[in-house]
């Protein structure tokens, strides 16, 4: 943008922007710069001396009169942060600059100050980039940090040692890097941290850290290595932002989406069993129909009546199993209670007795570690009997079977208490069945009394006590079922 | 037309007691063929065909196979999937019809772009349908 100086006089009138005009000998100041200051032109005196000793603060007066010269002697133009003394005797803030050094191009033969006025307070004034790094890392909770191989020494900066829960003046030191990791994400900061010393590979990882009071939080983590003049890797820098607040609406995120796939699923199901099942009876109802009117024997005709009786039963047997299903959806009110898993197993046991003995059937239990849990008893009963029985149920054929049936917590997730059962029998095929395995009406196994409503049942009264089950198997080998309460 | 041939053999794969009972009935009923094979999933089935490439004997080949899709242990896509790669090793045309209860599209379109797969019937068929399938054949 070029402005000529008829122009520039209408700007600056527009501006309100004080200025001086350097002619040769002479000098203008404008009105709005005397007004501005809140002097009237009588108590002014144009001079650079009346400016030096009564306007500029004494703190800027040295520069000033350097750069004025300057200007005035070798055409060098300058910008210059001052603090001028107004009528009311307080000291306001000025940014002065020479034409030169404002954003537009003017063309003027003279040389032109202008001083405009700072709006901002002093102590508010944005000093330099400092200010910006430290409101950028305290709003957006990120520290940065440096590691210098060659000192062998670690750097954080305040907001790392907040974040972090240190003193202010902690010092930190290379060994402790670790302790900042959680136990199952220490692999992982090594692996990352080692090939960016070592490669110079920058890394942007989500971790979860330790702060100095113990507690957990996740946190977004870049590094990038720092080269000497050799190009060799010297230091570490980088920078963590703690990004708990997201990571866990995200989990809690993934959770529910979880919780929705798996009623989905359930939904699938019943949507399943309405199509197939039910359909499958309704499909032989009719083909009897149709043979009933073709047939011409009455005798024939009778002998269908059988059929109709099987139907009708199997059809009974359907609707009870959804019936089933459609209870445990409505006890999810029901009340829960302290149920101990070694007196819910005697039970199952005295109850089967006559299986596991035929079965030849051994099973070891160990209730130590969680002895009780707050649940709904026949709940835990059924899935207890249902488990092990499949495992009886699905023997191998070579050798009695074996059941291990135990309880732990489990440390990763609050203690939360885990019930596994693990079988030696034959096993089940989980790369083609996995999907299957839970699903109603699915069997794999060639036993006629396979039913394939077990596990559905199973799966869907721990599922609606917030619980997980997972399975684990090896053809010939056996399964473990595993049970997050 | 007055020499009436009959289909020799047929196949019936399907885990359904009570439509495999229903459906012998009519064929011995309307004499729709001389021998039935029944197979209760796509395992045993399978391993019957594959053992009947080893030895072969012509007689003992379905001329007619009604495949049921669900069904446990092997369904009847897995047994489309393992039925296509030996069919052309019985020197005998063997016509396959998909019977299910399913009336999800998607199946009926994916039994559709398998030439293997000669009609898809949705259960209950109707006898008529049934006594056709065997006339066409024989």
């Amino acid at each position: 943008m070029i402005l000529n100086k008829k122009l520039l006089k209408n700007v600056i009138d527009d501006l309100d922007a004080g200025y001086w005009e350097l002619n040769n000998n002479t000098s203008y100041w404008s009105s709005a710069f005397i007004k501005n200051l809140g002097y009237s032109p009588e108590e002014i005196t144009v001079k650079l001396n009346f400016f030096l000793d009564h306007i500029i603060h004494k703190d800027d007066r040295n520069l000033f009169k350097d750069n004025f010269y300057s200007l005035v002697r070798h055409d060098s133009h300058f910008k210059q942060t001052i603090s001028l003394l107004c009528k009311d005797g307080e000291y306001r803030e000025y940014v002065c600059k020479t034409n030169e050094e404002l954003p537009v191009n003017i063309q003027v033969d003279s040389k032109v100050v202008f001083f405009f006025e700072v709006k901002l307070k002093t102590h508010e004034k944005v000093k330099d980039d400092q200010f910006y790094f430290y409101e950028t890392a305290a709003m957006t909770s990120t520290g940065s940090w440096y590691v210098d191989f060659k000192n062998r020494k670690s750097y954080w900066d305040m907001q790392t040692r907040k974040i972090l829960g240190f003193p202010d003046d902690f010092i930190p030191s290379l060994k402790m890097a670790s302790d900042l990791y959680a136990e199952e994400h220490k692999q992982l900061a090594a692996d990352v941290f080692f090939n960016c010393a070592m490669t110079g590979k920058p890394f942007n990882i989500q971790i979860i850290m330790i702060t100095a009071q113990g507690k957990r939080f996740w946190a977004k983590a870049m590094g990038k290595a720092v080269y000497n003049d050799n190009k060799e890797v010297e230091g570490i820098r980088g920078v963590f932002q703690d990004i708990d607040d997201l990571k866990q609406k995200e989990l809690s995120l993934l959770k529910t989406s979880d919780i929705i796939t798996s009623q989905n699923s359930r939904l699938f199901n019943f949507a399943h069993i309405v199509s197939h099942n039910l359909r499958s009876h309704s499909s032989n109802l009719g083909l009897i129909v149709q043979m009933i009117e073709d047939l011409d024997s009455p005798q024939e005709k009778l002998e269908l009546l059988d059929n109709i009786k099987d139907i009708s039963e199997s059809l009974n047997t359907t609707i009870e199993h959804l019936n089933e299903v459609v209870t445990i959806q409505t006890n999810i009110n029901q009340n829960t209670e302290t149920v101990s898993f070694k007196e819910t197993f005697s039970q199952i046991v005295r109850s089967i007795s006559n299986i596991i003995r035929i079965n030849k059937a051994t099973i070891n239990s160990d209730f130590s570690k969680v002895e009780t849990i707050e649940y709904i008893p026949a709940y835990l009963d059924s899935i207890m009997l249902n488990l092990i029985t499949n495992a009886i149920k699905y023997k191998h054929p070579d050798r009695n079977p074996t059941i291990h049936i135990k309880t732990y917590n489990d440390v990763k997730r609050n203690g939360r208490p885990v019930m596994e059962i693990v079988d030696n029998g034959r096993g089940i095929d989980l790369k083609k069945f996995g999907d299957k395995l839970f699903g109603m009406y699915k069997t794999f196994h060639y036993n006629e009394d396979a039913v394939g409503i077990g596990l559905f049942i199973t799966k869907n009264q721990i599922e609606s006590l917030n619980g997980e089950i997972s399975v684990k198997s090896e053809v010939d080998k056996g399964t473990t079922f595993t049970i997050k309460f | 037309m007055t020499m009436i041939e009959t289909v020799k053999l047929a196949c019936i794969i399907d885990d359904d007691n009570m439509y495999v009972n229903l459906v012998k009935k009519i064929i011995e009923t309307k004499k729709l063929c001389d021998n039935l094979l029944v197979f209760k999933n796509g395992k045993e089935s399978i391993d019957y065909f594959e053992a009947m490439i080893q030895n072969l004997s012509e007689e003992n080949v379905p001329e007619i196979i009604l495949l049921d899709l669900n069904m446990p242990v092997m369904d009847g896509w897995e047994f489309l999937d393992r039925f296509m790669k030996i069919k052309n090793k019985f020197g005998k045309i063997i016509t396959l019809y998909v019977v299910s209860s399913s009336i999800n599209p998607n199946d009926i379109n994916r039994v559709k772009d398998l030439s293997v797969v000669e009609g898809y019937l949705i259960k209950p068929m109707e006898i008529g349908d049934l006594e056709d399938i065997f006339k066409k054949s024989a």
